[in-house]
């Protein structure tokens, strides 16, 4: 499977189950913003990552929803408990098609028109205006039963002839509406092939967009044309060719009857008068296979049995029903209905449904002629919304304590492993025997193997490389900047800085947004770029560095900036400052206004951003993990965000140097190099000790005078200076001596050291001694208050 | 290669793919006065076609493929019938 899908699944199942439970606490607690805030980003974030793929009616459906939220969110509707219902029945559907994916990667065939019937619900409580033109196709299908009106796309004069033609041979003729959705093209489809295969093509008209944009304005990769087709190829040919697209065709079937009348203008026949006016909704024909047996089966099983309302098989046929009438595209309720009700729903729905192959119905309903198990009744094949699936690989969700805890017993198995070097010399010495002594020496050779890949293993569960979370983005930039027509270059830099898996899992929903939100609005198209003198493509930089105790995560563009005063009137209309701060606020500050709730400066709601939810929701879960974020921006020349975020159980690399036989650690980042200078080449500049380096003069501290260590150089032999660079000055420091790099677990310092700044944190040594590591500017500061 | 483009003359040939209708695009929106020809075209991407009905330029000659000669080029020589003209949408 593609590792995008991999991890949007995994993904997908956080969201689905924080939206289920904030749902639930909403109907107990209805209105609470905060909780209406939490649902809302989740469905936001949820419809952005579903965009990536394939999956139109997950990205539609998840709208839907989110519209609702919003209008919740922003106190125009309250929240009622129809509402929630249909909300988590949305993401119910959602969780099925998702279980669907995992194991098929694309959605359920009944996707489009399962979905359908939520949209139109969801939608009703906003006046119902947005209803697609497909959820409409979708649900009126049952009831379409005559010449549709684009038959007038066809020329009135062939088909009069076809009219006498079908009326002299009493047959029918198939007419498709093809109507491709317009970004149809990214997805690999032509529509015009499509058309081309369609079997015993009788007439073909295009139907071209009323008004062409302009030859500048048009996006050669937007679909405009939809396409009307008379065939004499069967339904079946026809469900089969549009297998791909059944949302986006319509096929009826009609015979001279139906012509003539439309081609008078005549009111059309109601249903049951047009007989052989049947309409097929573009369902998948197994799938429509299955629901019909199903109903002939549960039909059958109700004539056999006496069952009672209530019992337990009645429920179960009852939902059987359910599941083959939502299949055929026609969602009935059926709670607490009764044996008389069901029967006549069931001969309602195979009425309703068109004909199944007659030698299908025969076959089935001889073969369920017993009554069916009903557990097999239950299990209805091709149901979206089993139930049984599983969104994802599975993937085992460990709380961090217990990996943490999990990190310090292979700390302590290091220190009680290497107790037995000691033994080994004490078996020879005291005891006299070196077979024993050996002995132990071997077994301490596989111990100390085993317990190192359990360190390494341990680490590995935690430590992932950034690319982790920058790898979704190139897909993401390319399929964004085409849709909005913008050229961009994605440039990733410092992806193999690890960084605790916590750290790059809450990183992924921050970034998204401000990726986003630079493609939206940051980064103008090739035009005004050229315009404002910049080169066409612009570029979005991902930058990570391990800086301390920290990583941070950098997205810069160089597209237009942020307009302080624009944002600054903007946040005051919205009410999130007061006229004071209007007035007072500085130009940096004003820029990080952007990441106050409720923000947003963009006037259209686009696919994209612009809800106002973006940068707050960067700004909660940054702040949630215990950082920062900043944003710097210079108007018409680029912004830049910078996440600051912990590095709470992050590896750190460390070159560990020893003064007065203490030995701490120094992050490798900031190391220069390490030199041996005779102790006649030190020079000393207004009382700061100083080295020539390649005609550089770099000041020297003793690192033993700035920790309070009682430690002088043996006068005479060389000094060890290890160089450090720090805020891009190089600066040198003498130490006893110099030991080995080592990775470490760096571990704030807490409790009655916590106040000690000059440390930024403890680490195990594989030996059983705690490593100081040296927080680097702190200590330069301490050396500059010594001297 | 699907597409020779001259100045004022273009050579469609074999299958136009999608990854074409960009090339066209740009070609047709400058070249002066296009003239297309389709004859050794066997397949038009629907984004081609599309580009070719928005620019509307000159079909020097007819396509031997006959589900082009047949279906599409009326479209495209303006000798279309009523299915094809240009109004309103479908309701």
């Amino acid at each position: 499977m593609n590792p995008l899908l991999a991890q949007f699944l995994a993904e997908a199942n956080d969201l689905l189950a924080q939206v289920d439970e904030g749902l639930l606490q909403l109907e107990r607690v209805p209105g609470d913003p905060e909780l209406v805030n939490e649902v809302f980003r989740a469905a936001h974030t949820f419809k952005g990552s579903s965009g990536l793929f394939d999956f139109p009616e997950l990205t539609r459906l998840t709208h839907a929803a989110e519209d609702l939220l919003d209008q919740v969110r922003s106190g125009r509707l309250a929240l009622d408990s129809g509402m929630t219902d249909d909300l988590l029945a949305a993401f119910d559907l959602i969780r099925g098609w998702l279980a669907h994916v995992t194991t098929h990667e694309r959605l359920p065939a009944s996707a489009g028109t399962d979905a359908a019937g939520l949209i139109t619900r969801l939608r009703a409580p906003l006046g119902g205006e947005a209803v697609t033109a497909v959820a409409t196709t979708a649900t009126s299908t049952a009831t379409i039963d005559v010449a549709p009106e684009w038959l007038a796309w066809l020329d009135a004069e062939w088909l009069t002839e076809t009219a006498g033609w079908l009326a002299t041979t009493s047959s029918t003729m198939r007419f498709v509406r093809y109507f491709p959705d317009s970004d149809c093209f990214f997805r690999a489809e032509d529509p015009l092939h499509l058309v081309r295969q369609v079997p015993a093509l009788e007439r073909l008209g295009v139907v071209q967009p009323r008004v062409w944009p302009g030859p500048d304005d048009y996006d050669e990769y937007v679909c405009l044309l939809s396409f009307i087709l008379a065939t004499r190829a069967s339904l079946g040919e026809l469900e089969y060719l549009f297998r791909y697209v059944p949302d986006q065709v319509q096929i009826v079937e009609l015979d001279s009857d139906a012509i003539t009348r439309h081609l008078s203008g005549e009111p059309p026949l109601q249903v049951e008068a047009a007989v052989t006016a049947a309409v097929m909704p573009m369902i998948d024909s197994d799938l429509a296979a299955d629901a019909r047996a199903l109903l002939h089966a549960a039909q059958s099983s109700l004539a056999v049995d006496d069952v009672v309302a209530g019992d337990t098989r009645l429920r179960s046929v009852v939902h059987a029903v359910a599941s083959a009438a939502r299949a055929l595209g026609v969602p009935v309720n059926l709670t607490g209905a009764d044996r008389a009700t069901l029967l006549a729903e069931i001969d309602r729905l195979l009425g309703a449904a068109a004909p199944a192959p007659a030698g299908v119905a025969e076959d089935l309903s001889t073969a369920v002629a017993a009554p069916v198990p009903a557990a097999a009744v239950a299990d209805a094949p091709g149901r979206a919304d089993d139930p049984g699936g599983q969104v994802g690989t599975r993937v085992l969700k460990v709380d961090q304590e217990k990996v943490d805890r999990l990190m310090e017993l292979v700390g302590e198995l290091n220190v009680a492993k290497n107790g037995l070097t000691f033994l080994a010399d004490a078996a020879e010495e005291e005891f006299g025997s070196r077979v024993l002594s050996r002995r132990i020496k071997d077994q301490y050779a596989g111990m100390h193997r085993i317990a190192e890949e359990l360190q390494a293993a341990v680490m590995d569960v935690r430590m992932l490389p950034l690319s982790v979370a920058f790898g979704r983005f190139p897909r993401l930039v390319r399929d964004l900047s085409r849709r909005l027509g913008k050229t961009i270059e994605l440039v990733t830099e410092g992806e193999d800085t690890m960084a605790d898996k916590d750290v790059i899992e809450a990183l992924g929903d921050p970034l998204v947004h401000l990726v986003r939100n630079s493609l939206d609005h940051g980064i103008e198209p090739s035009d005004e770029r050229i315009a404002a003198g910049k080169p066409p493509a612009a570029r979005l930089t991902l930058a990570a560095v391990a800086d301390g105790d920290a990583v941070i995560v950098e997205v810069s563009d160089d597209g237009r900036g942020v307009d302080p005063e624009r944002v600054k009137r903007k946040a005051y209309e919205k009410g999130l400052i007061s006229e004071e701060e209007l007035e007072t606020l500085s130009e940096s500050d004003a820029v990080n206004l952007v990441f106050r709730a409720g923000f947003s400066t963009a006037d259209q709601v686009s696919d994209l951003s612009g809800r106002g939810v973006g940068m707050d929701a960067v700004r909660a879960s940054v702040e949630k993990l215990g950082g920062s974020v900043t944003m710097r921006s210079k108007l018409g020349q680029g912004t830049f965000t910078r996440l600051r975020l912990p590095l709470s159980m992050a590896v750190t690399q460390v070159m560990v140097v020893s003064v007065a036989g203490q030995r701490f650690g120094i992050p490798v980042d900031l190391v220069v190099e390490t030199v041996r200078v005779p102790a006649g080449e030190m020079g000393r500049v207004l009382h700061q000790d100083v080295v020539m380096m390649r005609g550089e003069v770099v000041p020297v501290i003793d690192l033993a005078r700035a920790l309070d260590m009682p430690w002088a150089p043996t006068p005479g032999e060389d000094r060890r200076i290890l160089v450090v660079s720090v805020n891009s000055q190089r600066i040198g420091l003498l130490v006893e001596q110099f030991h080995r790099e080592v990775d470490v677990i760096l571990k704030p310092m807490e409790g009655l050291l916590a106040y000690a700044d000059e440390f930024s944190g403890t680490a195990l040594l594989g030996d059983g001694l705690v490593l100081l590591v040296l927080n680097m500017k702190e200590v330069l500061g301490l050396a500059a208050r010594v001297a | 290669m699907p597409l020779e483009l001259h100045e004022e003359t273009a050579n469609l040939v074999g299958v136009v793919t999608v990854d074409e209708v960009e090339q066209l695009t740009g070609w047709l929106r400058t070249a002066r006065r296009p003239k297309v020809s389709l004859r050794r075209c066997n397949h038009l991407h629907t984004g081609a076609l599309q580009a070719l009905l928005l620019f509307k330029p000159k079909i020097s000659s007819a396509p031997n493929d006959a589900f082009l000669a047949t279906q599409v080029l009326p479209l495209l020589t303006g000798s279309s019938g009523p299915a094809n003209k240009q109004g309103s949408d479908p309701p």
